[in-house]
């Protein structure tokens, strides 16, 4: 059986199969990235934060921008070299296209790279702090140092540089030779808790985040997680109680799984019997005349409506949680997004709970600010009517960190200056008012390329921008003022993810789902290229047909970019 | 070609090796195998939402009452005692299983039943063509949905338990749904999501095959006003589904993206929720968003279930009156107005959201505009049974039973397209009533038909008559029982989503002030009714699942391959159709509903029958058509 049209036109459409399809499949594809745009401009229109505009580097942007329209060229050629059937020009061609498309991932990776290794930071009083965490490490003795090696820490010796310690004698630099080798490296982003209990909810416990918490205890080496009261239980009221867990027991996936089979046969007994009370009751209250026409919530408040207790000594009553403790308490390093803490306690994912000492000072975000972003801080103060200088000056940062508040008051004399520039250049309206102003993002944004000029001393911009944002392993990271901000202080803080923002998220939604298209395509054009001889040599009407219906897809991920370029990048 | 000589190629036709079992019956590429593997799994994915419906309905009217056996029979000990309470059903354990009722029944139940097991069958039949255009992407197809559905079936086994934020899973009630299980990628909720995205990759294949192969496969002469109604039907519904389902794949995406990367695109600022405290995201999202995006399919989707159904009937009508279908053409242009108003009516859903008076107006509007066509459709198909000599077949039954019970889902439609009702009556059982009566007793009704419809078809045989009626009346019967008594709780306020049918607000006897409680007092015995015209609704159902397995090893054989005396190219292949479906090069002379021509003896002359001398009669039966 054949399938008509699949390599010829159909005379009346003019159109073969596939042909009719890829265009059908565009256009479900229009609607596909319709929906996004509309998703991005209602985000954008409805966001009560600052948008971020021309956030992202444009540089290798509007080279991806040539490279996919090159390579949308190139796919043209391919095919008209098919339809001559110039096997070898063809093959040219569509390496070119797939090497577009290489570069084009390539540049997008490193774009997407630089954004996932920046640090975000926005707090309580909604100033913003963009920069890079410092790599640390942690001892066998729970004591917080610098890995070292970052640019901008100046005093950086040859030996780790202590941040926090649980005692102070631990300060001193050569202190930590004696302690063996660092438990693991981190950036200093992270919650550190000194725990010596753990409870653990038998239902809720999840075998990832217990697993994290042994090995984390295993590293430290110093103590063992120990079980404070036995666990006894049994499955149903037939069998004597047995201890399944002496007290003493280890901490271990093994362990909690037995009491967790336990638990769960008993509340299954529980269950059961209960309902079995419950259905008898109902039974008898039924049985009674009259009642079988009475509605049911009448009935449940009758007295007659009696559930009969003698079932009781059938339950088994299971406890829900064990309890392990540790004779010395071991330091955990946890990411912040995995725990909800506070002074004595961190509630882990899964519900199960440490309790000890959280340990404020470690769990500081520490980092070099390549931006600090006063434009949240001032929009909020504008609704409310407040004077958004003066909220400016009362946030937490320029009150504690006085480099920042001395690049601040260069900042505002500076934006001072702009204003005086603008009036003498463009002059005032008619009511007097100054033509052109300083725009909220340049009086309340202070960029990276601005904290470099303020540190080499320079009045005028610099010329110099990253080819994916600031670099920190360049010499001009030096000028990045150094933040501390304790946990509290924090709001949000995040990578440059989707998390960040709805702009990110968008942003890495719309451009991660055109990359997979890119993907997609090179992957059936390539497909095409490396095993299409076969059917060039049987039908090279049909190899060209389907090179024309791939590239029509692949001219359809251009036209994407080429609206999202401008929407993302430039707008 | 008479019929009986089809019946002797029948089998003199398979010269080409034989097919494996797997590549037969499993990895076909065959359109009839894969529409009836797509009819199997629908019917039971019905079922299996039917059930969910039913321990639903007990929690309505028995709500202090455990479970009985014969419905908690399918839980396990460890089940019953995390999901149930006492034996009782839960409010979480309600809402999963709402949510996964109308999932199951919308997604995997309805839309693949009607779109693609009788749209894969019959639509390449109908317009002669060998199989659908691209065979490989419509096996690709039923085997991602296959996925979708295990996917979704599989979730209720997760810890967290399957989805339970309603069908439509809105945001941000849906992002914090589970948000408490520390592997978001493992949760109910995200797998509702996953399976989603392959259910909408599954369709939108789908409707890219049938267009093109309504497009381009039509057999010679089968011009387009020459396309019998369904073909029309699917044709449309196929555009609906390629056109509004992928919105709905952004907002699942976004809506992955929240849960699993923490993102806020349906996040509004300064969220806090009761069991995680204030959340840790950016926030500065739209839930509003969600709404537009969903509502973008949701609305097409409706005639997505409905086209399908109505197409059966338009099938079956004409077919069993012996005339011709009334009001063809305007049929056809109503399916197309419908088709492309469908996609301007999504806000009537969203009149409670504040989205302001004058979007509201708007869509109010269009929503009033959007009943034209539907009355249209359905005044003709009444017509078309004016003064016909009726076949009342068991099909025919069915199709009839359509007609009113398709009415009154419509008709109480209208009241909700009113901004000013439609916030009285939003998420009450008003609006439950109005859609069920629409998908239950009216689409369902249709479908049904269609089975009884095309079942000799399919397997050489006819389905059992006696089953047949002993299927249809106590099913007309329970179902209008169950439904139609939701549309008065519905005036009185009762809401859709309480799990114990409303006995957290009844009053104490005699207490005046509480006037709500008294109101569900008033009405609450209903819920008892209901719940029993289920119980007995699904024992209905057991004639017709006995009469599908029955009838196909041990039914009365057919006659010659056109049983039912049709006029449409279906009824022209052999039976059951072989591989490549027609045992000639089909050309189709006339119209689809040439029944009762004064001009032929039999009362009714197929598309496919060569005239015998140059039709004098073709202009005047055109102008019979409209």
């Amino acid at each position: 059986m054949e399938i008509p049209f699949t390599v010829t036109a159909r005379k009346d459409t003019g159109l073969y199969n596939s042909k009719v399809g890829i265009w059908l499949f565009l256009a479900s594809e229009v609607m596909l990235f319709g929906g996004l745009f509309s998703g991005y401009v209602f985000l954008r229109v409805y966001a009560d934060y600052p948008w971020p505009e021309r956030v992202l580097p444009v540089v290798p942007g509007l080279i991806n921008t040539f490279i996919l329209i090159g390579s949308s060229v190139t796919v043209v050629f391919a095919w008209a070299a098919l339809k001559l059937r110039k096997w070898n020009q063809f093959r040219i061609f569509m390496l070119i296209t797939l090497t577009c498309a290489a570069v084009f991932m390539v540049l997008k990776g490193i774009e997407y790279k630089a954004k996932w290794g920046h640090q975000a930071v926005r707090m309580d009083d909604f100033v913003i702090l963009e920069g890079h965490t410092h790599p640390a490490g942690i001892d066998a003795d729970g004591n917080v140092f610098h890995v070292g090696g970052h640019a901008s820490v100046e005093d950086h010796s040859d030996g780790p540089h202590y941040i926090a310690a649980k005692t102070d004698d631990a300060h001193g630099g050569d202190h930590h030779a004696e302690h063996g080798p660092a438990v693991k490296d981190f950036r200093t982003n992270v919650v550190v808790f000194d725990a010596n209990e753990l409870v653990i909810n038998l239902e809720t416990y999840h075998e990832g985040v217990i697993g994290g918490i042994l090995e984390q205890s295993e590293k430290a080496n110093s103590a063992n997680w120990t079980l404070v009261q036995p666990y006894v239980g049994r499955e149903t009221a037939r069998e004597d109680e047995q201890i399944i867990l002496s007290a003493g027991a280890k901490l271990s996936l093994e362990n909690l799984a037995k009491a967790r089979e336990v638990y769960l046969a008993a509340k299954a007994n529980d269950s059961k019997v209960r309902t079995k009370q419950l259905s008898d009751a109902w039974a008898k209250v039924k049985d009674i005349p009259g009642n079988k026409e009475r509605p049911n919530h009448e009935l449940v408040q009758d007295e007659n409506f009696k559930i009969n207790e003698d079932f009781d000594q059938f339950l088994v009553s299971p406890t829900s949680t064990v309890t392990f403790q540790t004779d010395e308490p071991i330091t955990f390093v946890l990411k912040p997004r995995e725990v909800r803490e506070s002074a004595e306690s961190a509630l882990l994912a899964d519900g199960s709970s440490l309790n000890g000492q959280l340990n404020t000072e470690a769990s500081a975000i520490e980092m070099a600010a390549d931006a600090i972003d006063f434009t949240f801080v001032a929009q909020r103060a504008e609704e409310k009517g407040v004077d958004p200088l003066a909220a400016v000056e009362k946030t937490w940062i320029i009150q504690n960190n006085p480099q920042v508040a001395a690049i601040w008051k260069a900042h505002t004399e500076k934006i001072a200056k702009l204003e005086e520039e603008l009036l003498e250049k463009y002059g005032t309206d008619k009511q007097g008012n100054p033509k052109r102003v300083p725009t909220e993002k340049e009086r309340y944004r202070i960029t990276w390329q601005e904290l470099v000029n303020y540190g080499e001393g320079n009045e005028e911009k610099g010329v110099f921008s990253g080819f994916a944002g600031p670099d920190h392993t360049k010499d001009y990271a030096k000028h990045f003022p150094e933040v501390l901000v304790p946990r509290e202080e924090v709001n949000l803080e995040t990578k440059f993810t989707p998390r960040w923002n709805t702009y990110y998220a968008i942003y890495f939604l719309i451009t991660g789902l055109h990359g997979l298209h890119v993907i997609g395509g090179a992957i059936v054009l390539g497909y095409f290229l490396f095993f299409g001889k076969k059917m060039y040599l049987n039908n090279p009407e049909h190899l060209a047909n389907r090179v024309e219906v791939g590239g029509l897809f692949w001219h359809f991920v251009d036209l994407v970019w080429i609206f999202l370029f401008p929407v993302l990048y430039l707008m | 070609m008479s019929a009986e000589t089809h019946a002797e190629h029948a089998h003199g036709h398979d010269d080409h090796h034989e097919p494996g079992f797997v590549q037969k019956y499993i990895f076909s590429v065959d359109h009839k195998t894969i529409g009836i593997q797509y009819g199997i799994v629908s019917l039971l994915f019905l079922l299996i939402g039917f059930f969910l419906m039913m321990v639903m309905r007990w929690s309505i009217a028995y709500p202090d009452q455990p479970l009985p056996g014969w419905l908690s029979m399918f839980f396990s000990d460890d089940w019953k005692a995390k999901w149930l309470q006492d034996g009782k059903v839960t409010g979480a354990t309600y809402n999963m299983f709402g949510a996964m009722h109308g999932t199951i029944m919308v997604f995997l139940g309805v839309v693949p039943l009607g779109f693609a097991a009788f749209g894969n069958y019959v639509t390449p039949l109908q317009i002669g063509a060998p199989d659908m255009a691209f065979p490989k992407l419509n096996m690709m197809s039923f085997w991602l949905y296959f996925v979708g559905g295990a996917i979704m079936l599989a979730s209720f086994f997760l810890p967290t338990g399957a989805a339970q934020s309603g069908w439509t899973n809105y945001s941000p009630l849906a992002g914090l749904q589970q948000a408490e299980y520390p592997n978001q990628w493992m949760t109910g909720q995200t797998w509702w999501l996953l399976a989603m995205v392959f259910l909408i990759t599954s369709s939108l294949l789908g409707s890219v095959n049938f267009i093109t192969t309504i497009i381009n496969l039509r057999a010679k002469g089968l011009t387009w006003m020459r396309m019998p109604f369904f073909v029309w039907a699917m044709l449309v519904t196929a555009f609906l589904l390629l056109l509004a389902f992928p919105p709905l794949e952004a907002a699942a995406l976004m809506q992955l993206s929240d849960r699993v990367f923490d993102s806020s695109f349906f996040m509004p600022s300064g969220l806090y929720s009761k069991t995680l405290g204030a959340l840790e995201v950016s926030g500065g999202g739209s839930p509003l968003l969600y709404q537009h995006l969903f509502w973008f399919l949701g609305h097409p989707e409706v005639y997505v279930l409905l086209l399908p159904a109505v197409a059966c009937v338009a099938e079956i009508i004409p077919c069993n009156t012996r005339k011709p279908l009334w009001g063809y053409r305007p049929m056809v242009w109503s399916v197309l107005v419908l088709g492309f108003l469908s996609f301007i009516v999504w806000a009537h859903h969203m009149y409670m959201t504040g989205m302001g008076p004058m979007i509201s107006t708007f869509f109010q509007t269009t929503t009033v505009l959007i009943s034209i066509p539907s009355v249209i459709l359905l005044t003709s198909l009444i017509i078309s049974l004016w003064g016909g000599s009726i076949r009342f077949s068991v099909p025919m039954l069915w199709a009839t039973a359509f007609i009113p019970m398709f009415g009154i889902g419509g008709l109480t439609g209208l009241p909700l397209a009113f901004n000013l009702v439609g916030l009285h009556l939003h998420d009450t059982y008003y609006v439950i009533g109005h859609f069920h009566y629409v998908v239950a007793p009216g689409i369902l009704f249709g479908l049904f038909a269609g089975v009884y419809h095309w079942y000799p078809k399919v397997t050489g045989r006819y389905m059992n008559n006696f089953l047949g009626h002993l299927h249809f009346w106590p099913s007309l019967v329970f179902i209008n029982l169950l439904f139609f008594p939701m549309l008065v709780q519905g005036m009185a306020g009762f809401h859709r989503r309480w799990y114990n049918g409303g006995a957290g607000y009844l009053a104490e006897a005699g207490n005046t002030t509480n006037v709500f409680g008294n109101t569900v007092l008033e009405y609450m015995h209903l819920n008892e009714l209901m719940s029993t015209a289920a119980f007995l609704l699904a024992l209905s159902q057991v004639p017709f699942i006995i009469n599908v397995f029955l009838a196909w090893k041990a039914g009365r054989k057919v006659e010659n391959d056109n049983p039912w005396e049709a006029t449409t190219l279906e009824w022209a292949t052999p039976t059951p159709p072989g591989h490549g479906n027609f045992t000639f090069e089909p050309a189709i002379y006339r119209g689809p509903y040439e029944y009762s021509r004064p001009d032929h003896d039999e009362d009714f002359l197929p598309q496919w029958h060569e005239p015998q001398q140059p039709e004098a009669a073709e202009k005047e039966s055109k102008s019979a058509q409209v």
